[in-house]
Parts: C-alpha cells; sequence; structure tokens
C-alpha cells in the first residue's frame, strides 16, 4: 500500500528565508487529496520534495517508508508520477508514443514490456489516437492527456499533479476529472479549480502562511466561507450564489 | 510570419517530412546514414577536373527525391543560405587556376571546370544530408549513431541540442512578439534594449530548460538518452537497398558512364 509521511518538514531556498514549515502529512492507500492556497504559497514546492527535486529541507520525508535522499531518488521516482503544470516541459520528444515510452525504456523494461505499458497508459486516456501524432501539433487538452500518459506508463503507485486543469476548456476539464476518477492510486492534486478539486478528491489540505491550515473533508473546507476567504480563496463556483 | 515563427515552423515540418509514411523513411537508419557518408566522400574524392564523371553522381540524390516524394523547389528553397556560400568558395577559382583543358575542340580554362566541379560538389552533398534528415528523423539518426558506437555524451548532446532549439526560439519568439505590439513604430527592437532582453531570453531558457531536464529525471533519465521507438531490425530490403546504392556509387565513381552511355549512340 502507497504511504506519504512528512513530519515537521521545513524547507528554505534561502537560509532562514523559510517557504514551508513545520509540515506534517499522512496519506495512504487510494487517498485522493486535494492541495490548494492562494498562488505563491509552496504547493509545487512541497510536491517537488517528495520526489527529490527540493532537497536540503528540514524535518523527514518518507515515501513507502523510504526517506527521500539522494541514493533512494531512483527507487522514489519509480513509485511517484509527477505530472508538471506546463505541459510543454513535459513533452520533449517528437512523438506521443516516444513521450511515454521515455519513462519505462529508461527504467530498462523490454521493448514488449514498454509496448505494453504504452498501449495501456493511452488506453487509460482515452488517447490511443494520438500515438504517432507530433505532440507539437496537439491541442492543450491533448498535451495534458499524454503528460498524464507518460506518466501512467511508469505504473506508480503515487500520483502528484501540479494544476492540471489549468488552460483546459470545460469539455476538457470535465473528460480530465473523469479520467483522475478513474484512478486507483493514491493522489495529490495541487490547483486553484476548487470546482475540480471537489470532483476528484475526498480529502484537501488548504496551505497558507507557509503552513497546513486545514487538513480534512474536502466537501467541509471548500463550504467553509469564512476560512476560504481568510486564506485567500473563495468558495467553489457551484456554491457561489 | 515573422522569421523566428517561421524558423520554428521549418523545425517542425522537417520533423513532419522525416516522419512520413513513405517506404524511403522506413528504411533503416543506419544504412540511410552509411550510405550519405559514403556518398559525401565518394563526392568530395573527385579531381577537380573530373567535372563528367562528378555529374553522374548526381543520380543519387535525383532519385532519392523522387522516391521519397520529395519537393525539389522546397528543398532549394530550404537551402537557399547554404548554396550561395558553396558558389561563393568557387567563384575565385577561374581568377587562380588558368591552367588550360581540353574539351573536344574547345579549350577551357581549368579554373571555370574546377569552379563548377566545386559547385556541384557542395550541391551534391547538400542535398544527400538533406535527403537524409528529410526522411529520417532525429531520433532515429541517433539510434544510427549509436548503433556505430559513437560516444554516447556525443548522441545525447546532439538530440538535446535539437530539442531545445525550439524552446531557445519560443521563447524568443514570445518576448519579440510581447515588444513589438508595444512598439508600434520601431522596425526591429532598439539596441538599447538587447542588452536586457538576451537577458530575458537566457533567463527565461535556463527555466525551461531545467524544468524539462526535471521531468526528465522523475522519468529515469540518467544521463542516457535511449531510443524511445521500438529497436529497428535490419532487413532484407535494407540490405538490398544499400548494396544496390553501394554499387552504383562504385560504378559512377570508376567509370564515366555518363561517357560510355553517350558514345554508345
Amino acid at each position: 500500500m502507497a504511504e506519504i509521511r512528512m513530519e515537521h518538514v521545513s524547507f528554505s531556498y534561502e537560509k532562514g528565508n523559510y517557504v514551508l514549515k513545520d509540515i506534517n502529512i499522512k496519506a495512504e492507500g487510494a487517498e485522493s487529496i486535494g492541495l490548494i492556497g492562494a498562488n505563491g504559497i509552496g504547493k509545487s514546492t512541497l510536491m517537488k520534495m517528495l520526489v527529490g527535486l527540493n532537497q536540503g529541507f528540514e524535518g523527514s520525508v518518507l515515501v513507502d517508508g523510504m526517506p527521500v535522499e539522494k541514493n533512494t531518488l531512483n527507487e522514489i521516482r519509480k513509485k511517484i508520477g509527477y505530472v508538471f503544470q506546463d505541459s510543454d516541459n513535459q513533452l520533449f520528444l517528437s512523438t506521443a508514443y516516444e513521450d511515454i515510452a521515455f519513462g519505462p525504456k529508461n527504467y530498462g523494461f523490454s521493448d514488449e514490456e514498454v509496448a505494453r505499458r504504452v498501449a495501456r497508459a493511452l488506453e487509460l486516456t482515452g488517447i490511443t489516437h494520438l500515438k504517432d501524432r507530433q505532440t507539437y501539433k496537439m491541442s492543450g487538452g491533448e498535451k495534458k492527456l499524454v503528460s498524464i500518459a507518460t506518466i501512467l506508463s511508469m505504473e506508480p503507485e503515487i500520483i502528484l499533479m501540479d494544476e492540471p486543469s489549468i488552460a483546459l476548456d470545460p469539455r476538457n476539464r470535465r473528460n480530465l476529472i473523469h479520467i483522475l476518477n478513474s484512478f486507483h492510486q493514491l493522489k495529490i492534486i495541487a490547483s486553484h479549480d476548487l470546482d475540480m478539486i471537489w470532483d476528484t478528491c475526498e480529502r484537501t489540505i488548504l496551505m497558507a502562511d507557509k503552513r497546513i491550515i486545514c487538513d480534512g473533508d474536502t466537501k467541509e473546507i471548500l463550504s467553509n466561507r469564512e476560512l476560504m476567504e481568510e486564506n485567500g480563496l473563495e468558495l467553489p463556483l457551484r456554491l457561489m450564489k | 510570419m515573422n522569421q523566428i515563427s517561421n524558423a520554428i515552423y521549418e523545425i517542425h515540418h522537417m520533423d513532419t517530412i522525416a516522419s512520413r509514411d513513405q517506404w524511403v523513411n522506413q528504411i533503416h537508419p543506419l544504412v540511410k546514414f552509411v550510405l550519405t557518408v559514403t556518398y559525401i566522400a565518394m563526392v568530395v574524392s573527385f579531381s577537380k577536373y573530373d567535372l563528367i564523371g562528378l555529374v553522374g553522381m548526381m543520380v543519387y540524390p535525383i532519385a532519392g527525391f523522387i522516391l521519397a516524394e520529395l519537393s525539389f523547389k522546397d528543398s532549394l528553397k530550404r537551402l537557399r543560405i547554404v548554396i550561395p556560400l558553396v558558389c561563393l568558395i568557387g567563384i575565385v577559382n577561374p581568377f587562380f587556376d588558368r591552367v588550360p583543358i581540353q574539351i573536344g575542340d574547345i579549350t577551357v580554362n581549368g579554373g571555370v571546370i574546377s569552379m563548377f566541379t566545386l559547385i556541384f560538389k557542395g550541391i551534391f552533398t547538400v542535398l544527400a544530408a538533406y535527403l537524409l534528415i528529410a526522411t529520417t528523423t532525429i531520433e532515429k539518426i541517433c539510434y544510427a549513431l549509436r548503433l556505430l558506437h559513437l560516444p554516447e555524451i556525443m548522441i545525447t548532446q546532439f538530440l538535446l541540442t535539437y530539442r531545445y532549439v525550439t524552446v531557445l526560439l519560443e521563447e524568443v519568439n514570445r518576448i519579440t512578439q510581447a515588444y513589438s505590439l508595444r512598439a508600434p513604430n520601431q522596425k526591429g527592437i532598439h539596441y538599447k534594449v538587447w542588452g536586457t532582453l538576451t537577458g530575458q531570453v537566457l533567463l527565461r531558457s535556463m527555466d525551461r530548460a531545467n524544468a524539462v531536464y526535471e521531468s526528465m529525471l522523475l522519468r529515469g533519465y540518467d544521463g542516457s538518452f535511449s531510443y524511445m521507438g521500438k529497436d529497428i531490425g535490419i532487413t532484407v530490403p535494407d540490405v538490398i537497398y544499400m548494396i544496390f546504392w553501394l554499387a552504383v556509387f562504385i560504378i559512377f565513381r570508376r567509370y564515366p558512364v555518363f561517357l560510355i552511355v553517350g558514345s554508345l549512340f
């Protein structure tokens, strides 16, 4: 069973200038967790710590019981799929197939296994028809789905997503929500799209002032106008009247 | 479309034509790479006065263009920067090389012949290289280089440079567009902001390159950039294609085929 555990974690890019302070999170199983907070509050920083892109933190970060440190990064990155906010950063090869095969190839799987994983990732995201399409010719929605497929081909136990619905039109956004709900991995989704968080996550972590302000049931947190406004957010559109 | 958008379009366009489903595109990249290198070596090995022998070598690019259904006009358009350069190098030959050469009843200045030889050599080699990149994706060319056991770091550098060029161009495009929209009466970019804009482009490209690198790291990148498609085996048609062209190269290099054919009539 996948597990993430952060205990008393603080992080700063410059000494003494903390961007995250005393973060404590425990997540396991097939939980789907929304990570919300105003711009620049450290959501991406926190997620990057889980995959070792931001190192030099204080406290302890464990993924499946393994501490996030240099010699465990390879193993940890095999378990975690990270979808970047900007799909153009995630897709750097010519075709969807090549980009989706990049992870499994690097982990040394046979050609048959790579082909199987790519086919499955394409099927799960419903984009088999885009297999040989060049990524630069794709729309934003298609690029996002290919980005998600690039991590699914690694068959991760944990999925981290940074603003997955950004720049998607309503239909693509709805499609993305369906796809996210069909995944049974442990998911952490950082987003400002509170309606999407409402639809995809049963648990939400609200961050403000470098800390976790609140961690609990999504609907309870997102419908608490006072709490949301105090922390620089608003109610989801569906609750606005 | 401005020049930068045009350059980005050209790069993408080359990717598109290289990944078409033509049978020439499906030939093993190693075969095409070896043929191209051999062809170039043979073309440059002609002596500077052997114009007639050299002209015979045009058979490869011409046949290649027809088989791959490539537009000759488009290729010349794309090569418009290289070809004048090649011509410029040869144009001084008639002034320095004044050896008289007898062609039939006419005596010609050797420099004129060597000028045309040099120009043809340049055009043929450039067309052969164009034929290779127009029928083989950059990933497949790198795959061929890997099969030839070229150093991994060189191949990775080559591949990533190609990929990052568009990243850099896109950043330049964004910045120049933003600039021109707010400086409608200016032609180009004022020299006073050249430094600032160059710095911006550099910083943004570094940020972008770093994000791409992070995304690679998270998917197991360890410094070696393996070919992402399925391994490609050399088939019988590939071997036949290679043997055929090598034979043609040798025959055309060894014998003045055009003269021989001409003397028959």
